[in-house]
């Protein structure tokens, strides 16, 4: 579990992590490590996400929607107020989504390492792909 | 011998002779038999004699006869004694009953009379002494046991003197249309009986006015009204339709297809029940006459069901996704830190761990497992020494599926940990398992696994999953925390969290 051959092109975008399993938190916080970002925090709970989401101290989330039976729409909604782009991680099929996700990219659990750091990339924003260090 | 014999020729013109009188006595018996002679002349001692067969007015009665044969109701006369003196061909097929047995019997043995309803006897003996005819129904029964429902006028024919000679019936089968009046009725009970118990509600409409006619009772009962109210609205008026533009389509439509069907209607009643109702309208013919008849079921119940299926094929497809994630996560880090030749055993362990920790829970429908459950079950594979090498007590408390997972995963890397390095692995090291729920204003939940008498312990120079998922993942599925202490004398685990965050029915 090391982090010190990030790859450059997302050196310091930090990724906030929202997953009730801990299991699953683990492995996605070791392969954004792997890949090269930082991680904003890693919360199991509704409370402890939006308290991640208000700091600002974050540039991306991987979100699932169902924390313990508890909706995560309130995080999607504090994260689109913050333009703070992210995406869905979850079992559900799209169309068993509620609105406040509609908007996000969709990944389906289960997903591998590579596909899930590709989805990752792909909403960040493109002139900025060098990391939050790049932006004015 | 004083007689001469006769010689052939004489015997010879005798037999001729008789031979011709038997002839002509043969045809005057099919004459008389087949009713072509009306008197005979009889030569006899005194002088040629006439016999009358049929009367003076024998043709005219033979002129009568034959057009009785023709109708087609049964004609039957019976004279005062009862017995039968005339029967037309209608009668004799009715009754089954040629003339020439019948004539001369009485007409009881011929057919017996039944009676529909008491009294109905005695008023036809009435209306006959009196007025000397009656009409009516009743049924006759023939003498094979088949019912006939006959409809009978019966006339008393007088002598001159004014004394009753003959009754004569007429007498008509309405065995099938009586069969198609009971059919037509039974018919009408049951539309009513349907109509009234039907558990849909059912309008009848005219489609010239587009009015209600009839409403049965169950959907006064939906709508709250009550029936005379429903009678003469349009369907918009009582809230079923938007508007009367939109009751018009519908019998344009009608007209066009003959069914109109439409989901989902929202119908609020009287008390302002809100309910989602399915419409059928069909329009039918009613003897020429078009009637709208539209059938209201109340879908709320089903709507609700189906969202709650919806619901539940979603959980389904999460809850499975997410232990397919897991399972994919434990083969990936599996396979990162440990030995590759046990890979796979390895991996199918952690899986049966897993697979065990979820029949748990769908036992207890999702709700949380008892700990001594689950600690039963992680140890499985050594029941045999419960009581003597491994020890377990504490008190009954229910752990939430995400805490039973975690702490699940961990016992069942313990145990395996135990049996191959730790005080499992020899002939007399211990285990003892405990765990409790102190009291107070926040309750803590505390389990430890403590290890004595096994090999010697040194801590592994390196950190595996199993080490990640005994304290890390453990500690975080509890929302706690999960120390590990190579201790000289075995492995001591530890685990504390907030009551709340790991038991169910603690008070949050």
């Amino acid at each position: 579990m090391t982090a010190s051959a990030a790859p450059p092109e997302v050196g310091g975008w930090r990724i906030l992590i929202v997953e009730d399993e801990p299991t699953l938190a683990f492995v996605l916080e070791e392969t954004l490590i792997d890949a090269g970002f930082a991680i904003a925090g890693v919360a199991g709970r509704l409370e402890a996400a939006l308290a991640v989401v208000e700091t600002g101290a974050c540039d991306a989330a991987i979100l699932d929607t169902n924390l313990s039976g508890v909706s995560a729409a309130p995080i999607a909604q504090a994260l689109e107020s913050r333009g703070v782009p992210f995406l869905v991680l979850t079992g559900y099929s799209r169309n068993q989504l509620v609105e406040a996700f509609s908007g996000a990219l969709h990944v389906q659990k289960p997903c591998r390492p590579e596909r899930l750091i590709a989805a990752l990339r792909s909403i960040l924003p493109a002139d900025l792909l060098d990391g939050p260090a790049g932006r004015t | 011998m004083p007689t001469t014999s006769p010689t052939k020729a004489t015997l010879m013109a005798e037999v001729a002779d008789l031979r011709a009188r038997l002839e002509e006595a043969e045809e005057t018996l099919s004459a008389l038999r087949h009713g072509e002679v009306d008197a005979l002349v009889i030569a006899g001692e005194a002088g040629p004699q006439v016999f009358t067969l049929q009367g003076l007015d024998a043709k005219t009665n033979r002129f009568r006869g034959e057009m009785l044969a023709q109708v087609s109701d049964a004609v039957i006369a019976v004279d005062n004694d009862d017995r039968i003196i005339y029967l037309n061909a209608a009668a004799e097929r009715l009754y089954g009953f040629a003339a020439s047995a019948a004539l001369g019997r009485t007409q009881a043995e011929v057919y017996k009379t039944r009676w529909r309803h008491e009294g109905d006897q005695a008023a036809a003996a009435m209306a006959l002494s009196v007025c000397g005819e009656w009409r009516g129904e009743n049924v006759h029964v023939r003498h094979d046991g088949r019912e006939l429902n006959v409809e009978s006028g019966i006339t008393v024919l007088r002598e001159a003197a004014g004394q009753p000679t003959v009754m004569l019936a007429v007498i008509r089968d309405v065995t099938e249309r009586k069969r198609h009046e009971d059919a037509v009725l039974v018919s009408e009970i049951r539309y009513r009986r349907l109509f009234e118990a039907a558990h849909d509600g059912i309008l009848i409409l005219d489609p010239a006015t587009r009015k209600i006619v009839d409403a049965n009772p169950f959907m006064t009962e939906m709508l709250g009204y009550p029936q005379d109210h429903l009678v003469g609205k349009e369907l918009f008026e009582i809230g079923l339709l938007s508007d009367e533009a939109a009751s018009q389509e519908m019998v344009r439509k009608l007209k066009r297809t003959n069914q109109v069907r439409y989901e989902d209607l929202p119908l609020e009643s009287q008390g302002g029940r809100h309910q989602e109702v399915e419409v059928v309208a069909n329009l039918y013919d009613e003897n020429g006459q078009p009637v709208i008849q539209c059938n209201i079921r109340d879908i709320t119940e089903r709507k609700r069901s189906e969202e709650h299926v919806h619901l539940l094929m979603a959980e389904v497809n999460h809850r499975a996704k997410n232990m397919l994630a897991v399972v994919q996560a434990v083969a990936t880090q599996t396979a990162k830190y440990g030995d590759p030749a046990t890979f796979s055993s390895r991996l199918s362990e952690r899986i049966e761990g897993l697979a065990a920790g979820q029949d748990l829970l769908v036992k207890n429908q999702w709700q949380g497992v008892e700990v001594a459950d689950l600690v039963d079950l992680q140890l499985g594979h050594f029941k045999d020494l419960v009581g003597t090498r491994v020890l377990i007590d504490g008190p009954r408390a229910q752990l939430t599926a995400g805490a039973a997972q975690g702490i699940g995963m961990a016992l069942h890397e313990l145990a395996t940990n135990a049996v191959k390095y730790g005080s499992l692995s020899n002939l007399d090291g211990r285990v003892h398992i405990s765990w409790r729920v102190t009291a107070g204003a926040t309750p803590v939940f505390s389990m430890s696994w403590l290890e004595e008498g096994g090999p010697l312990v040194a801590e592994p120079a390196r950190t595996g999953f199993g080490r990640i998922i005994i304290g890390r993942l453990a500690g975080a599925a509890v929302s706690g925390t999960a120390e590990t202490l190579f201790l000289e004398k075995g492995l001591t685990w530890t685990l504390n969290a907030a009551a709340e965050n790991a038991l169910t029915g603690v008070a949050r």
